[in-house]
């Protein structure tokens, strides 16, 4: 045996993925893979029940939970999407509205200790491999906690937080993904509307739904997301880095993978956990 | 003969009636624009070159250079701005002016140069191989539906797009074929925008004029508002599922999951099975449900909607 020192051979190496590199989702009219560089953007999924909304999601989150640099806080009011990746999430939220409320007030308690950190080191932003974990907070069904359930004034409040988490959250690396149907006036702030710069819209029923997912105007351009085919599910428009809605077709897991990719995340995030940190530098 | 049906250049009398293919008030204002350009160039040059001629040959002489050099130049751009027109319609047909020369050529070409049969069997390869090869065939139509393309947004931007008072028409530039349809670059002309294309259901027109599924229009340049894009969709591309490359990254070697807990049978799943009418109402007390609000929220147009 020929290795430099003893080490136990039970020292975790990580999937090597990093929530900094580009997430694939799919690819476009072109047959070209569409990638997503998530980090420092917030992005925003539309469409009708049935469009793929979900199944973005889990591309999304899937490539988060396998990456060994980022944390995942998850709410669902549906529970069974997100519920997948539970196990690898520091937090996951069902159809509990205070518990919702709760979490994001723990985010936004990150995001102050990360800024004043950043005022102390005389910095704006936090980059690639200087030890904070970035992380992703991903909401399913966000019409549920933001209009459906609770007072007004809780409902408000929940708004209030996830805007202050996309507005604030950008520079130290708190990446907000929302996804709900039809994202108008009454289940999400205008306001909170703007922080989103990445908008994802699966099919929708009509044109103006489209316009209130990818904004103002690009139906009457002939971008309109109530052209894509009903049966054909996970196509949308992706409104991304050229400026310009492309046509995408998003990437499939089977039940079968979905499970697979989650439980093996899940073991990687324990071994992590489980490592001593004197082990973990040398991994 | 009344001004209407008066004969124009290019215009041929067909059965009686006039087929005009540079409309009257184009031909004035090409007129117009042909003599102020033949003067202003025709005196510039004539001053310029008199000048310079004048410093190497006698004055006068250099003078009388100079005119000539004025009068070429002059009749030369005025001549280009009056048949512009016509350059611009060759400009449109040229890839079927050049694809005719070439057959028309090519053909007597070979007729000469080898034995019948053999020009007959050349003929037939070269129709015969595209229709039998997948890819030369769809490169052939590609290439087809580009040219077509062309001249079907022609007629539109001629049918019902808004026209500036010169009544210039926008410029179509090349068409190129995606794996969706085609995309063609326009070049507007003053007095026209991206938005005049943006017009409520004017992309649909063009979809339909060109015998397609959909169009889009979008700018295509950074630098120049007068460069847009549209976009001709006639096929569907993505109707296959695509695998998310996700589960590669999981060794082989992982344990196959099993469900969570198959044995666990659905029972008291159904509505029989919650509680019936609760005491005390659950905290859902959302006071907006009984505010009166719009009967139909995506019929009306919401500013605030579009962000
Ligand atoms: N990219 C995709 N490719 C193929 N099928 C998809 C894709 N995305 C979604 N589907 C199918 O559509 C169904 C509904 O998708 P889902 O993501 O749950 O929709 P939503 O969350 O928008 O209601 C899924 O069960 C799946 O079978
Ligand atoms: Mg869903």
């Amino acid at each position: 045996m020929n290795a430099p020192f003893d080490a136990p051979p039970s020292v975790p190496v990580g999937t090597g993925m990093s929530i900094y590199d580009p997430i694939l989702i799919g690819i476009d009219e072109y047959g070209l893979p569409v990638h997503l560089p998530l980090i420092y953007h917030n992005i925003l999924i539309g469409g009708e029940p049935g469009a793929g909304k979900s199944m973005l999601l889990h591309n999304i989150v899937g490539y988060a939970a396998m990456c060994d640099d980022c944390d995942l806080v998850l709410i669902d009011g549906k529970q069974v999407d997100l519920g997948l990746w539970r196990g690898s999430a520091a937090e996951f939220v069902g159809p509990d509205l205070d518990h919702a409320i709760y979490t994001l007030e723990r985010v936004q308690g990150v995001l102050d200790l990360r800024n004043s950190y950043l005022l102390d080191q005389r910095r704006q932003k936090i980059e690639r491999g200087d030890g904070m974990r970035p992380l992703l907070l991903a909401i399913d069904e966000l019409a549920y906690y933001a209009a459906t359930v609770g007072t007004k004034i809780e409902q408000e409040y929940f708004s209030a937080l996830n805007r202050d988490v996309a507005a604030r959250g950008r520079a130290v690396a708190v990446i907000d993904v929302s996804a709900t149907q039809r994202p108008s006036s009454d289940i999400i702030p205008t306001s909170l509307r703007f922080l989103f710069g990445w908008r994802f819209a699966g099919r929708c029923v009509d044109d103006s739904s489209s316009d209130v997912v990818l904004g103002h105007g690009w139906a009457g351009r002939g971008y309109s997301a109530a052209k894509i085919d009903p049966k054909n599910r996970g196509e949308g428009l992706l409104l991304a880095e050229d400026g310009i809605p492309t046509r995408v077709k998003g990437a499939f897991l089977t039940n079968a993978n979905l499970l697979r990719v989650a439980d093996y995340a899940a073991a990687k995030r324990r071994e992590a956990r489980d490592t001593p940190p004197n082990l973990r530098a040398v991994a | 003969m009344s001004k209407s049906n008066r004969r124009n250049w290019f215009g041929g009398s067909n059965n009686g009636r006039t087929v005009t293919v540079i409309e009257p008030e184009i031909e004035r204002t090409q007129r117009r624009k042909a003599k102020i350009a033949f003067f202003v160039t025709a005196i510039v040059t004539a001053l310029l070159a008199g000048t310079v001629f004048s410093s190497y040959v006698h004055p006068i002489l250099g003078g009388f250079l100079g005119l000539l050099a004025g009068v070429l130049l002059g009749g030369t751009v005025a001549v280009l701005i009056i048949i512009w027109p016509v350059l611009r319609i060759i400009w449109h047909w040229l890839p079927e002016i050049l694809l005719g020369c070439f057959l028309v050529y090519g053909w007597t070409w070979l007729m000469g140069a080898t034995p019948v049969w053999l020009s007959l069997l050349i003929l037939a390869v070269i129709i015969g191989a595209p229709s039998a090869i997948g890819p030369a065939r769809r490169a052939v139509l590609s290439a087809f539906w580009c040219l077509t393309v062309r001249h079907r947004l022609r007629m539109c931007f001629a049918a019902f797009i808004a026209h500036n008072r010169q009544r210039t028409l926008p410029f179509i530039l090349f068409a190129k074929p995606t794996p969706a349809g085609e995309r063609v670059w326009i070049w507007l002309r003053p007095g026209l925008s991206l938005s005049d294309l943006e017009q409520e259901g004017q992309t649909q027109k063009l979809a339909v004029a060109c015998w397609a599924n959909e169009s889009r229009v979008t700018a295509a340049s950074r630098k120049y508002a007068a460069l847009i894009r549209i976009d001709i969709v006639r096929r569907e591309t993505l109707t296959a599922d695509v695998l998310s490359p996700l589960p590669d990254h999981v060794p082989d070697d992982m344990p196959a999951t099993a469900l969570a807990s198959p044995a666990t049978p659905p029972v008291g799943l159904n509505f029989a099975d919650v509680p019936g009418p609760r005491t005390k109402r659950a905290p859902n007390t959302n006071t907006r449900a009984r505010i009166p609000r719009n009967p139909e929220p995506s019929s009306e147009i919401d500013p605030s909607d579009y962000a």
